[in-house]
């Protein structure tokens, strides 16, 4: 009954032996290592997870007693506050910081130089969008910035917490990145972008984000390479 | 202009040039009306939408929402699973805590609400279930208890889970040999493993893993990839 499955099958049927939990022991351990460690094996399961989905519709309902919920509201209690809240503070100490960042004024410059005088355009953009990612696999911060009241909002996902933390910048075409601040490793966060920084949230140019030594005040350069960017699209 | 070549290493392979080609929707950060549903959509799910991601936004009232909304659902789950109540109801509390810290990640533009939810319930339950606790408890469960509960009366609310996508897996589930079937949805719906498949049907391991694993490589060819 040996059927003689291709390595891709074979992966593939792991992957789905996972997602229905048929694994125990030191099977389904070492295949939870595996989609931990791989990133493809991970989207096996995640697809196999989808394709068995549509039987989700079919389970019979069972009213919980009343203590379930009284049970989440004390573990949420229990819970470190409030996450984003904290972030936000962070990220305000962090704007202080940068209003005094040289690097604000030389990619101001760079702006003022490169696109000399005002450009009133009749119906300036509302807001703008960004996709901030490397690969598929990697982390990825959603951002939104309302250009009307200069508030920018982030969604975090998927950076390993450390010794090294998430910065945000913001690059124009062809100028230095200019330091947004450092972000959490994961959840929401929001700020209202200081007025010099407005100026750089622009169509074409870029949100970067690198891994920096954590710091109360922005960086004035970026240490390594980028581990995520993406463009500014205006909406 | 030989400054912005060394920002272009900076940003490193292409990322700097790429442009974007992904829908806008699946930028919202905040879809809160719903409107992507807006089309015939269902309105139950449109709202399950909309709370499960302002509990994304830290918003603890909308996660009560969720659970008036999804608890039945989800405990059923649980409850199948596990094969007893205060073990499931132990279950269900971790998978709404799950739901709270996970529910940022949540994308309406790549899974519908109650599909996202009820995964992370049967994946909660399965956890228990191969857990140390979760196999002593169920060694002193009856014969057959988990399937005591709720068997073959589906009479869930199938007005959360997409029809069209449902009509398609049962036609390629129909296809498929009677055995790969029943073995496959038992590992569903039971949260079984292949031991414990092979000693219900009273073959060897090696029988009912070929059995199902044949069964689900199938299933995916008539599904396609897409």
């Amino acid at each position: 009954m040996d059927d003689h499955l291709t390595p891709a099958e074979e992966r593939d049927a792991l992957a789905a032996e996972l997602a229905l939990g048929l694994l125990e022991g030191q099977a389904r351990a070492d295949a939870l290592r595996l989609s931990l460690s791989d990133p493809a094996f991970a989207a096996l399961v995640l697809a196999w997870e989808a394709k068995l989905a549509p039987l989700h519709g079919e389970w019979a309902d069972a009213q919980p007693g009343a203590g379930v919920w009284s049970g989440i509201e004390r573990q949420l209690a229990d819970a470190p506050a409030d996450k984003v809240t904290a972030i936000e503070t962070r990220l305000r100490r962090w704007r202080a910081g940068a209003l005094l960042s040289g690097a604000v004024a030389a990619a101001l410059a760079f702006v003022l130089i490169t696109q000399p005088g005002p450009t009133p355009t009749p119906a300036a953009p509302q807001l703008a969008v960004a996709r901030i990612e490397s690969d598929a696999a990697g982390p990825l911060v959603l951002a939104r910035y309302n250009h009307s009241n200069g508030l920018m909002q982030l969604r975090i996902h998927g950076f390993e917490p450390g010794t090294l933390a998430p910065e945000l910048w913001v690059i124009p075409e062809g100028g230095p990145p200019v330091s947004l601040g450092q972000i959490g490793h994961a959840g929401e966060a929001e700020m209202t972008m200081p007025p010099p920084h407005r100026l750089l949230m622009t169509e074409g140019a870029t949100l970067a984000i690198t891994m920096e030594p954590v710091s109360k005040t922005p960086h004035p350069a970026p240490s390594s390479v980028a581990v995520a960017s993406g463009k500014i699209i205006t909406i | 202009m030989g400054r912005a070549g060394g920002w272009a290493a900076f940003l490193g392979h292409d990322a700097g040039v790429r442009r974007l080609n992904i829908p806008v929707t699946s930028l919202r950060l905040d879809g809160v009306d719903g409107t992507q549903w807006s089309s015939g959509a269902d309105e139950a799910r449109a709202q399950l939408t909309a709370a499960l991601t302002a509990v994304g936004r830290g918003d603890r009232a909308a996660l009560r929402r969720v659970y008036d909304m999804t608890a039945a659902k989800l405990f059923g789950i649980c409850l199948r699973i596990c094969g007893e109540r205060a073990s499931a109801e132990d279950v269900l509390q971790t998978v709404y805590i799950k739901v709270w810290e996970r529910a940022g990640q949540f994308d309406a533009a790549r899974a519908s609400p109650i599909t996202w939810l009820a995964t992370i319930a049967r994946n909660g339950a399965i956890d228990w279930r191969r857990s140390v606790a979760g196999r002593t408890v169920r060694d002193t469960l009856p014969e057959q208890a988990a399937f005591a509960v709720a068997d073959d009366s589906p009479l869930a609310d199938q007005s959360l889970v997409a029809a069209e996508e449902g009509e398609r897996l049962h036609h390629c589930l129909d296809e498929l040999e009677e055995r790969s079937r029943a073995s496959i949805r038992a590992a569903f719906f039971d949260g079984s493993t292949y031991a414990e498949l092979a000693e219900r049907e009273n073959v060897p391991l090696g029988t009912m893993k070929s059995w199902i694993r044949r069964g689900l490589l199938r299933l995916k060819d008539c599904l396609g990839d897409g």
